[in-house]
């Protein structure tokens, strides 16, 4: 298996490559995968896009090239195999047919599970590859010729189309054929600035049509400029490309058909007639064939360079074609042989072309992530060795003979944090990824699972470029996939159904991100039939999740939470696109094992929305320091709406929770030293008698001094946490808590705070759900027996229980 | 249904390892309590003077809490309270904390006194069962080794595997 797809288990230096291989294969799979999409979306608009197309046969040149270079066999034969498709559809042997689109789009699935199978994560996809190879080897038996008579009826150049690529000639075909008008530029360049100049005149020219070719005229230039003829397909008049493409040296013409009337614009007198030559703009080609028009002789006398680069792009290195591409081609396509302007500038441009490649391939570094997580653990440790020179910067304080030492102490510590924060800074920096990675591979499967399912899904992104920490990015795309799933599934209805209620037969998924302070918010919305809550409740009770007293006591929101539950669902037969026992449930511990949380909203008839709130980074943390009886905790400072003085006459108490009015409004309040059992001294509690920590408990019962409850906010939900001293805020390096503490919940891991201490981090997610839940259930479930709902009395087993909490 | 038996395979005798040891491996020998037990050199990593450890709330009983070792968090087990030899928790001078590896996790084992290395032929073995026919699978046997002293011979990994 090995043999196929990687090299085998290679020793250490060959191990290394292999990553390498293996990162860049798959960021060329993840962009063809967007560009397919793009192309899904362009084509199924009616419409094309020749410069997609090349940018997927780019790709799957590349990994072509890249899998032959570490014999991964199966990869490489499906990139040849691809690469002959695409170059057919390319050159418009065939069509862009969603048939067509489905194979590129299995191959892109199939890439994945080659790669993963070569990391050892998976069995090779022999048989599926296979049937797909035989696939596309159907649809390439399936060409049509190409018949080319329409640019015959076009007033060119016949030594301009004999010097014409085959792709160039079928760009030039497809255009015409689809009614475009053709237009013929002139345009003089700098030798010094051509390159730039060329892309600027490209990115003008692209909103209005293709560039079909370029060309040197041979003439009109000298020893620092030379004129390029620019053939051009355009929808739009030719005033309009003129007022587009302006230019000191720019002349726009029509190439018109033989005998037609000529095109009215091209008799309108130019607009900025100084810059035209009057003799092009006004005269049909023919008869300016005098002044501007090359004789075919001059034509083919032309150095033209097809002969150093082969037309037949399989054979070019990718290097090449990206790398060496003369700026002038469409795309940079070998087709790119068109034209160097003058040998000079050939050779210059080549050497620009090379050293900007080298310096682009450069400029990236793929860096395991694990690096980074060393670096900023290392970046934890400085912030102790900062705290640690406060210390000393406190002790010198109290030494008057030292004031000037003071001084310059104070100036190096301030330069000291500055710098530290800022290395703190790039790193977070570093380890951020744009969602639209992710954001990627779910446009794939809801384009997959709704042709799966025929039901037709538009799915609308928002956000993509929104940052988040690369480890939740990684640990994101499971959970999304449910989601889309579920939405896909459960959520759109049939395509009669739709149209019944009224609905556009076309379902649609938004799928939203976006920064909200320190959280990242991902929204999943779908206009499907949204969640009855009798069909929820009755299936909850038909599961057992819940009995049906208890869900008569349930409040809207709470009947929308039962889909978290484990075991839920409301089909009884899994279907092939959800409800395979993978369920919410799972969906929500992924998210809170990232801190986050997942909100549902919906309405029956409208639709259903999914929120997902994180934290950008799991990295770095700001904390407000906490004590509680004696014991240091930090509670994530992004969850933290503020901290209020605690005063225990304001708390009331309803049915067992205890709450206190905070701005007109209820806030449910848990003190954490009951929540945690700490309150004194229980039998077996540990105290470090050597190093003092935990400090014993300041707070004795009887003389009740100042405490405060912390407000802590996530996702709307809102809980004052009681505690005894707010000791600071600090940003923490935060670590996860070993395999054998993983049952225990209330907590995020936990941070060294100098001086050897251990903080733990409070899961404030984890806790407001935990009090809430707690105290809900409490209220609507006392008469009835709840097992279920005691599922911390095996973790608090040591104290006095539930009880505690009341 | 035994739910001893499967794990039972986890626990390599302590006889078979000293065979594939050369017939000779090295136990260090440490009190919890009055007991002597040893566990394999090769397990530990590093042997700690206690350090500043935090309480975990709501963990099992037998947890200590966590410390930092050089930036790297460790849970500190109490074996005492693990073997329910005690309830109460006690620490002192002479005790000691164990780090090792175990199942994929470092982690610290705190004892009462650690006493010295043991070489220990197969000769110097017993196996378990002269204990009686069901012991935990972390109990490997009983090392005697010249001298009088007698070792209950542990193998971590049973006791982390949950």
């Amino acid at each position: 298996m090995a043999e196929h797809s990687g090299g085998g288990r290679g020793e250490s230096a060959g191990d290394k490559a292999r990553e390498e291989f293996f990162s860049e294969a798959q960021e060329i799979v993840d962009g063809l995968s967007r560009d397919l999409l793009a192309l899904d979306d362009v084509s199924r608009r009616g419409g094309s896009d020749a410069e997609l197309v090349n940018d997927v046969f780019r790709a799957v040149h590349t990994l072509k090239g890249l899998s032959g270079l570490f014999g991964a066999a199966m990869m490489s034969g499906l990139s040849h195999e691809l690469e002959n498709l695409l170059d057919d559809l390319r050159l418009g042997r065939i069509e862009l047919t969603p048939q067509v689109l489905d194979l590129l789009f299995q191959s892109v699935e199939l890439y994945g599970r080659i790669l993963a199978a070569a990391k050892g994560d998976a069995p090779e996809p022999a048989a599926e590859v296979k049937s797909l190879l035989a696939a596309l080897g159907q649809v390439a038996q399936q060409k049509g010729g190409t018949a080319g008579s329409v640019v015959a009826q076009y007033e060119l150049d016949p030594g301009l189309l004999g010097v014409l690529t085959e792709y160039e000639e079928h760009r030039l075909r497809t255009n015409l054929q689809a009614g475009l008008s053709l237009y013929r530029m002139r345009v003089q360049f700098q030798l010094a600035t051509i390159d730039s100049a060329l892309d600027e005149l490209k990115a003008k020219t692209r909103p209005h049509g293709e560039i079909i070719t370029f060309l040197p005229t041979g003439e009109g230039g000298d020893a620092e400029s030379v004129e390029l003829e620019i053939l051009v397909a355009s929808r739009a008049p030719i005033a309009t490309l003129r007022g587009a493409i302006t230019g000191p040296n720019i002349a726009i013409e029509e190439v018109r058909r033989r005998d037609a009337a000529p095109a009215m614009d091209s008799i309108r007198p130019p607009r900025r007639a100084s810059e035209m030559p009057p003799q092009v703009s006004i005269a049909p080609p023919a008869a300016t064939g005098a002044g501007t028009e090359p004789p075919p002789g001059v034509m083919s006398d032309e150095p033209r360079p097809r002969t150093s680069i082969p037309p037949a792009p399989p054979a070019v290195p990718a290097a090449s074609i990206t790398g060496f591409g003369i700026p002038g081609a469409p795309s940079g396509m070998p087709s790119g042989v068109a034209a160097p302007p003058a040998p000079q500038a050939r050779e210059q441009g080549k050497a620009d072309n090379r050293e900007l490649t080298l310096r682009s391939v450069s400029q990236t570094v793929r860096v395991d992530i694990r690096k980074l997580d060393h670096l900023m653990n290392i970046v934890g440790e400085l912030a102790i060795v900062r705290g640690a020179v406060a210390k000393l910067q406190e002790r010198v304080r109290s030494q008057p003979h030292l004031r000037e030492v003071m001084s310059d102490l104070q100036r190096v510590q301030r330069a000291f944090e500055r710098h530290l924060a800022q290395m703190q800074n790039g790193i977070l920096e570093v380890r951020m990824v744009p969602l639209g990675q992710v954001f990627d591979k779910l446009s794939r499967i809801v384009r997959q699972l709704s042709r799966e399912h025929d039901k037709p899904v538009n799915l609308v992104i928002t956000g993509a470029e929104t940052e988040i920490d690369k480890l939740i990015v990684e640990e994101l795309s499971d959970p999304l996939m449910h989601m889309m799933r579920n939405a896909v599934d459960h959520g759109i209805e049939e395509r009669d159904e739709r149209m019944r209620v009224g609905k556009p037969p076309v379902g649609t998924i938004a799928l939203n991100a976006f920064q909200k302070g320190n959280h990242v918010v991902i929204e999943v919305e779908d206009d499907g039939k949204g969640m009855d809550p009798a069909l929820i409740v009755a299936a909850a009770i038909r599961r057992g999740i819940v009995s049906e007293a208890e869900a008569r006591e349930m409040g809207a929101k709470e009947v929308l939470g039962l889909v978290f539950e484990p075991g839920f669902t409301t089909k009884d037969e899994a279907t092939a696109l959800s409800g395979r026992g993978v369920g919410m449930d799972v969906v929500k511990t992924n998210i809170a094992g990232l801190g986050g949380v997942v909100d549902i909203t919906s309405e029956v008839g409208i639709g259903t929305k999914m929120t997902i709130t994180l934290p950008i980074t799991l990295a770095i943390i700001s904390v407000l320091v906490v004590e509680v009886a004696g014991r240091t905790f930090c509670m994530p400072l992004a969850s933290v709406e503020e901290a209020i003085v605690f005063d225990e006459g304001d708390v009331r108490t309803f049915e067992g929770r205890e709450v206190m009015t905070q701005r007109g409004a209820t806030l449910p309040i848990a003190r954490l030293a009951k929540l945690f059992q700490l309150d004194g001294v229980r039998p077996g509690v540990w105290i470090n008698e050597e190093a003092k920590t935990p400090k014993p408990p300041e707070v004795r019962p009887g003389a009740k001094p100042k405490s405060y409850v912390v407000i802590a906010t996530v996702a709307e939900r809102r809980v004052g946490f009681v505690v005894d001293k707010l000791v600071g805020q600090q940003d923490i390096v935060i670590k996860a808590l070993g395999k054998s503490l993983k049952r225990v919940r209330g907590f995020a891991g936990a941070t060294e705070l100098g001086d050897q201490r251990v903080g733990l981090v409070l899961d404030a997610a984890a806790l407001i759900h935990e009090v809430l839940s707690t105290q809900e259930n409490r209220f609507a479930l006392a008469a009835i027996e709840p097992p279920r709902q005691l599922p911390r009395a095996e973790l608090g087993s040591r104290g006095d229980g539930e009880e505690g909490l009341l | 249904m035994n739910p001893l038996a499967p794990r039972r395979i986890e626990g390599r005798s302590a006889m078979q390892r000293a065979d594939e040891l050369g017939k000779r491996a090295e136990y260090l020998a440490f009190l919890l309590g009055t007991e002597a037990y040893a566990i394999e050199i090769g397990t530990i990593v590093e042997i700690l003077k206690p350090l500043p450890i935090t309480e975990v709330p709501r963990a099992d009983p037998g947890v200590v809490g966590v410390m930092s070792v050089r930036g790297r968090l460790v849970t500190v087990i109490d074996l005492k309270r693990r073997f329910r030899l005690t309830r109460t928790f006690s620490m002192n001078k002479k005790s000691r904390i164990l780090l090792v590896d175990a199942a994929g996790e470092q982690i610290g084992l705190l004892v009462d006194e650690v006493v010295q290395v043991y070489r220990l032929a197969e000769a110097d073995i017993e196996p378990p069962h002269v204990l009686g026919s069901e012991q935990p699978p972390h109990v490997v046997g009983i090392g005697r080794p010249p001298g009088g002293a007698v070792l209950l011979l542990l193998d971590l990994t049973p006791l982390f595997l949950d």
